[in-house]
C-alpha cells in the first residue's frame, strides 16, 4: 500500500514539472472524445434506429472509451523494454521487492494519480461538452468502478507480458503497435462487439481483451445489468487471475535466464 | 559538399546501420500490416453497417486512408526520427550537428532512416489499387500528377508539423506528448472524412494543423467530390501551396530553435 | 590562438516549489532562477599549448568549451578563436577545430570507423593524399587499422575512443579540444593516448585543451594548467608554480630504531603511525624538514626517513576546496 502511494506521488511530481504535458494530455483526450462523438453523430443521423440504443448511449460509450484508454493504458510495457534496452532493468532485480508487485505498484500508482488528476475534469468537459451520460443507478457506477480495476489489472498483465518479450527481442515497438491496435480493435474500445460480424464476435468473446474496455463501459450505459453484470465481473476476475499466474510464470524464466547469464 | 549530396551520403550511411538489424525487419512489418489492417476493418464495420460515412461509400474511406499512408509513408521512411528530436537534446547528441562546418538541418534530418515506411508504402499501393478498381476510377495524366504531388505535399506537410512541434523540445525539455497530440488528430484525418466533423474541426485542420490537405482535400479532387465544399473548392487543390508555405514557416521555426539552444544549451 | 576576455554564460532553469500546493502552482504558472554557468573568465592560450583544463564537475569547463565551438552564444564577454568569433562563424569556425567528448561517441555507431571518417573527409572536404597521410599517422600510432572495418558499437572503450581522436584529426584542424577523452579507458590506451596527444601538439603544432578527472594525464602531458570553479579560473599557470604555491605541505616518514610511543613536533602533526613507522605532516613555510628531523632525531634514535611531495590530485583539491592563494599564502 505504503509502495503504491510513493508511486503515486512520485507520477504526480512527474507531471508537475513538465507542466506542459498535463494540458496537451487534457486536450488530447479531449479531442479523442470529440472525434468518436462527431463518428456516432454523423452514422445515427443516417439511421437512427441502428440497434436499439439512443444516441446518448452509444456517445456515452464512445467518450467513455477515450476517456478509460487515457487512464488505463500505464505503458507498462514500454517501461520494461526500455529498462531493459538500457540495462538499467539490473537495478531494478537489486531492489528487495518482487519484480511483478513492483510494476503492479507503479502503473496503478500511475493510474490512480492520473484519475486523481485528470478524472473529474474529463468528466465535467465530457458531461457537459460531449454528452456523456450518468451510470443509470449508483449500484451501476459501483460495479462499473470495480470493473475498471478488473480491467486494468488485465490491461497491465498483458502489457507485462509484453515487455517482458523485451528480453528476447529488445525493440518491441513493432510488436506494441500491432499488439495496440488489436487490442483496441477486439476489446471493443472503439466500436461495441454486438456491432462486429458473427464470426468475429466470436473470436472477441473467448479472448480476454473486452475485459478491458468493453465490460466495463456495458456495464456504465445500462446493457449489462443484474447476473449478467456480475457474470461479466466473474469473467474479469478469471482472466486477471490467469494472466498474473502467466505473467509470473514468463517473468520466472525470464529472471532464470538472466541470472544464469549473470545479468 | 553542397547540402543534396551530403543529404544522400548520410541516408545512404543510415540504410547501411538499419541493415545491421534485419531481424527487426519482419516483425516491423508484420505489425505494421496488422495494424493497418485492423484499422481498416475497424472503420470498415461501421461503415458496411450504417451503408456510408456522410456520403462517403466504404471504398472512397480506404481511397482517403490510402492517399494520407503514401504521403506518410515518405515521412515514415526518412523523417519519423524527427519526433525523437528531444531525446538528442536530453542527452546532450545533438552538440554534434553544429560542430560541423555543414547545416545543422541536413545532418540531423539525414541522421537515420526507418523501414517501417516500407510497409506504409505497400499498404498505401494496396489501398490505392482497391480503392482505383471498385470505384471505377479513370484518371487522365492530370490527376496522375496531381496524385503524386498531392503525396509529396503529404510528406512534407507531416515533416515540417512534426518539424516545429518536436522544436518545442528547444524550449520546453520535452515534445513527446505534443507530438502525439498532434499525430491524434492526424490519424483522425487519416480514418474519417473531415466533413463528419463540426466548424472547429474543421478549420483546425485546414489552418493551424493543416492536416486535411494531406488526403481530404486532394481526395476531393481526384474523386470528383470538389462540390462538397462549394465555394471552397480551390482547397481542393490547394495541397502543394500549402505545402509549400509550411516549409518556409519550417525553416523560420527552425532557425528560432537553433537560437534558443545555443543561449540556453538544451 | 585563442583570447577569451570577460566571458560570462547564464542559464535559467526552473524553480522548483516545495509541497503538494506548490506542485499544483507550477501547473499553471513557473517561476525561473539565473544560473551563471560561466562567470567573468579571461584568458589567452597561445599556438602550440597543451592546456590542462581542469576542475570539479559543474565548474562551467564544458559549456566554456562550447562556447569556444560556437555550439553556445556568450551572454556577454568576448571570444576569439584564431581570429574568428566562433558563435557568428560557426561553419568556418567548425573547420579550423578538432573535438572528442569522451563521453559520447561523433561516430555513426552501427557502421564501420572507416565510413565516419570517410564521411568526414567529405564534409571538411580533406584532399585525398592529406586524408591517405592522416590515415597512415592513425594506424601507427592509434592502431586504427586493427578496428576500422568494425562497426562502432563492437569496439571496446579504448578502441572507441582512438577512433574518436581519428575522427577529430581527420582535417588537421589548428585546435583540438578534448573533453574527458580517457574516461574508462585502461592504462595502456591511456598510455598511448597520452603520447599520440603530445605527438600531435609537438609535430603538428596543433594547440590542445584537455580536461580530465585524472592528475596523471595532466602532469604527464600538460605543459600549463588551468583550474575553473564556479564559473571562474581558481589557477592558471604552469605544474611546477601550482606546486610551490599551494603544495606547501610535506610530509616527514620517520621509521625509528624501535617501537616509540606517539608524539606531535613543533609546527608538525602526527597523521599516521604504523609499526615503527610515523607520519609528520608540516606546512614548509612554517617549518624546515632539517628542523624537523633535528628536533626528533633529538628525542628517539631514528634509522632511516624520508620527506613526500604532495600529489597533484591533492594540490588541486585544496584549490577546489577554496583554498585560494591569500590562504595558501598565510
Amino acid at each position: 500500500m505504503k509502495l503504491f502511494w510513493s508511486f503515486t506521488r512520485q507520477a504526480f511530481h512527474n507531471t508537475v514539472v513538465y507542466r506542459v504535458e498535463f494540458w496537451i494530455r487534457l486536450v488530447s483526450i479531449l479531442l479523442a472524445m470529440y472525434s468518436i462523438r462527431a463518428v456516432w453523430q454523423t452514422l445515427y443521423t443516417q439511421r437512427p434506429d441502428a440497434f436499439g440504443l439512443t444516441l446518448g448511449q452509444m456517445v456515452t460509450y464512445g467518450v467513455l472509451g477515450m476517456a478509460l484508454h487515457a487512464f488505463i493504458d500505464t505503458g507498462s510495457e514500454w517501461y520494461i523494454a526500455t529498462q531493459v534496452r538500457t540495462g538499467a532493468i539490473d537495478t531494478d532485480l537489486l531492489k528487495p521487492i518482487d519484480f511483478h508487485v513492483h510494476m503492479l505498484a507503479r502503473n496503478l500508482g500511475e493510474m490512480l494519480f492520473g484519475m486523481g488528476v485528470m478524472a473529474l475534469p474529463t468528466y465535467a468537459i465530457g458531461y457537459f461538452v460531449f454528452g456523456l451520460q450518468l451510470p443509470p443507478d449508483a449500484g451501476a457506477a459501483g460495479l462499473f468502478a470495480l470493473s475498471v480495476l478488473l480491467g486494468f489489472l488485465v490491461q497491465f498483465h498483458l502489457g507485462f507480458l509484453l515487455g517482458s518479450v523485451a528480453f528476447a527481442t529488445l525493440d518491441i515497438r513493432s510488436i506494441a503497435w500491432a499488439y495496440f491496435a488489436v487490442i483496441s480493435f477486439f476489446s471493443g474500445q472503439m466500436v461495441p462487439l454486438w456491432m462486429f460480424p458473427d464470426g468475429l464476435r466470436a473470436v472477441a468473446e473467448i479472448l480476454p481483451l473486452q475485459a478491458v474496455y468493453y465490460i466495463p463501459m456495458s456495464i456504465y450505459i445500462g446493457t449489462y445489468s443484474g447476473t449478467a453484470a456480475w457474470s461479466a465481473l466473474g469473467f474479469q476476475a478469471l482472466w486477471a487471475l490467469i494472466l498474473a499466474g502467466v505473467a509470473r510464470l514468463a517473468w520466472h524464466q525470464v529472471h532464470r535466464r538472466l541470472t544464469v547469464q549473470g545479468g | 559538399m553542397n547540402p543534396i549530396s551530403l543529404y544522400l551520403r548520410l541516408v545512404r550511411i543510415a540504410i547501411k546501420a538499419r541493415m545491421q538489424y534485419r531481424a527487426d525487419f519482419v516483425t516491423g512489418i508484420l505489425g505494421v500490416i496488422v495494424m493497418n489492417v485492423v484499422n481498416i476493418s475497424l472503420i470498415g464495420i461501421l461503415v458496411s453497417r450504417f451503408a456510408d460515412l456522410n456520403g462517403w461509400t466504404i471504398w472512397e474511406v480506404v481511397f482517403l486512408y490510402s492517399l494520407w499512408i503514401l504521403g506518410h509513408s515518405l515521412f515514415s521512411l526518412f523523417m519519423w526520427h524527427i519526433r525523437t528530436l528531444e531525446d538528442y537534446l536530453v542527452q546532450g547528441t545533438f552538440d554534434q550537428f553544429l560542430l560541423r562546418p555543414a547545416s545543422a538541418f541536413v545532418l540531423f534530418i539525414g541522421r537515420e532512416v526507418q523501414y517501417l515506411g516500407i510497409a506504409d508504402f505497400a499498404i498505401g499501393v494496396s489501398g490505392m489499387v482497391l480503392a482505383y478498381s471498385n470505384l471505377r476510377l479513370t484518371w487522365g495524366p492530370v490527376e496522375w500528377g496531381f496524385l503524386v504531388l498531392a503525396i509529396l505535399a503529404g510528406t512534407l506537410i507531416e515533416m515540417t508539423l512534426t518539424l516545429m512541434i518536436s522544436s518545442i523540445a528547444f524550449w520546453t525539455g520535452r515534445s513527446r506528448r505534443a507530438n502525439s497530440l498532434v499525430m491524434q488528430v492526424n490519424v483522425m484525418v487519416q480514418y474519417y472524412p473531415v466533413d463528419i466533423f463540426g466548424a472547429f474541426f474543421r478549420v483546425l485542420v485546414t489552418s493551424v494543423i493543416p492536416v486535411a490537405f494531406m488526403n481530404y482535400y486532394p481526395a476531393l479532387m481526384l474523386l470528383g467530390k470538389v462540390e462538397h465544399i462549394g465555394a471552397w473548392w480551390p482547397l481542393a487543390y490547394a495541397s502543394p501551396v500549402v505545402a509549400l508555405m509550411m516549409v518556409g514557416l519550417a525553416a523560420g521555426v527552425w532557425q528560432l530553435a537553433l537560437r534558443q539552444y545555443s543561449s540556453a544549451g538544451g | 590562438m585563442i583570447h577569451v576576455e570577460h566571458l560570462t554564460k547564464d542559464y535559467r532553469r526552473v524553480k522548483r516549489r516545495e509541497g503538494l500546493f506548490g506542485n499544483l502552482r507550477t501547473l499553471f504558472s513557473a517561476e525561473y532562477e539565473p544560473l551563471r554557468a560561466v562567470n567573468d573568465l579571461s584568458f589567452d592560450i597561445a599556438e602550440g599549448e597543451l592546456v590542462g583544463y581542469i576542475g570539479p564537475n559543474g565548474a562551467g569547463k564544458s559549456t566554456s568549451i562550447k562556447m569556444l565551438c560556437g555550439i553556445l552564444v556568450p551572454s556577454s564577454g568576448r571570444i576569439e578563436v584564431n581570429g574568428l568569433v566562433p558563435h557568428k562563424n560557426r561553419m568556418a569556425n567548425a573547420l579550423q577545430i578538432g573535438a572528442v567528448f569522451g563521453q559520447k561517441t561523433q561516430l555513426w555507431w552501427d557502421v564501420p570507423v572507416i565510413e565516419s571518417l570517410r564521411l568526414f573527409r567529405d564534409i571538411y572536404k580533406v584532399p585525398e593524399p592529406v586524408y591517405r597521410q592522416n590515415l597512415e599517422m592513425f594506424n601507427d600510432l592509434l592502431g586504427l587499422h586493427e578496428f576500422r572495418d568494425a562497426p562502432v558499437r563492437q569496439l571496446s572503450l579504448g578502441q572507441r575512443m582512438r577512433a574518436d581522436m581519428a575522427a577529430a584529426l581527420i582535417h588537421n584542424p589548428h585546435l583540438l579540444f578534448l573533453d574527458e577523452p580517457m574516461i574508462g579507458v585502461d592504462v595502456v590506451v591511456k598510455e598511448r593516448l597520452r603520447t599520440f596527444i603530445q605527438q600531435v601538439n609537438r609535430e603538428r603544432k596543433v594547440t590542445v585543451i584537455l580536461t580530465t578527472h585524472d592528475m596523471v594525464d595532466i602532469e604527464k602531458v600538460c605543459s600549463r594548467i588551468m583550474i575553473i570553479d564556479h564559473g571562474q579560473i581558481v589557477y592558471d599557470g604552469d605544474l611546477e608554480r601550482i606546486r610551490e604555491r599551494y603544495g606547501t605541505t610535506r610530509t616527514l616518514v620517520i621509521e625509528f630504531e624501535e617501537s616509540v610511543p606517539d608524539f606531535d613536533a613543533p609546527h608538525a602533526r602526527l597523521v599516521k603511525s604504523e609499526g615503527r613507522r610515523k607520519w609528520f605532516a608540516f606546512n614548509r613555510l612554517e617549518t624546515s624538514p632539517s628542523a624537523l628531523i633535528a628536533h626528533i632525531s633529538a628525542r628517539y634514535p631514528v634509522a632511516d626517513l624520508a620527506v613526500e611531495e604532495p600529489d597533484i590530485e591533492e594540490i588541486v583539491r585544496t584549490v577546489y576546496r577554496g583554498g585560494g592563494p591569500q590562504e595558501a599564502a598565510r
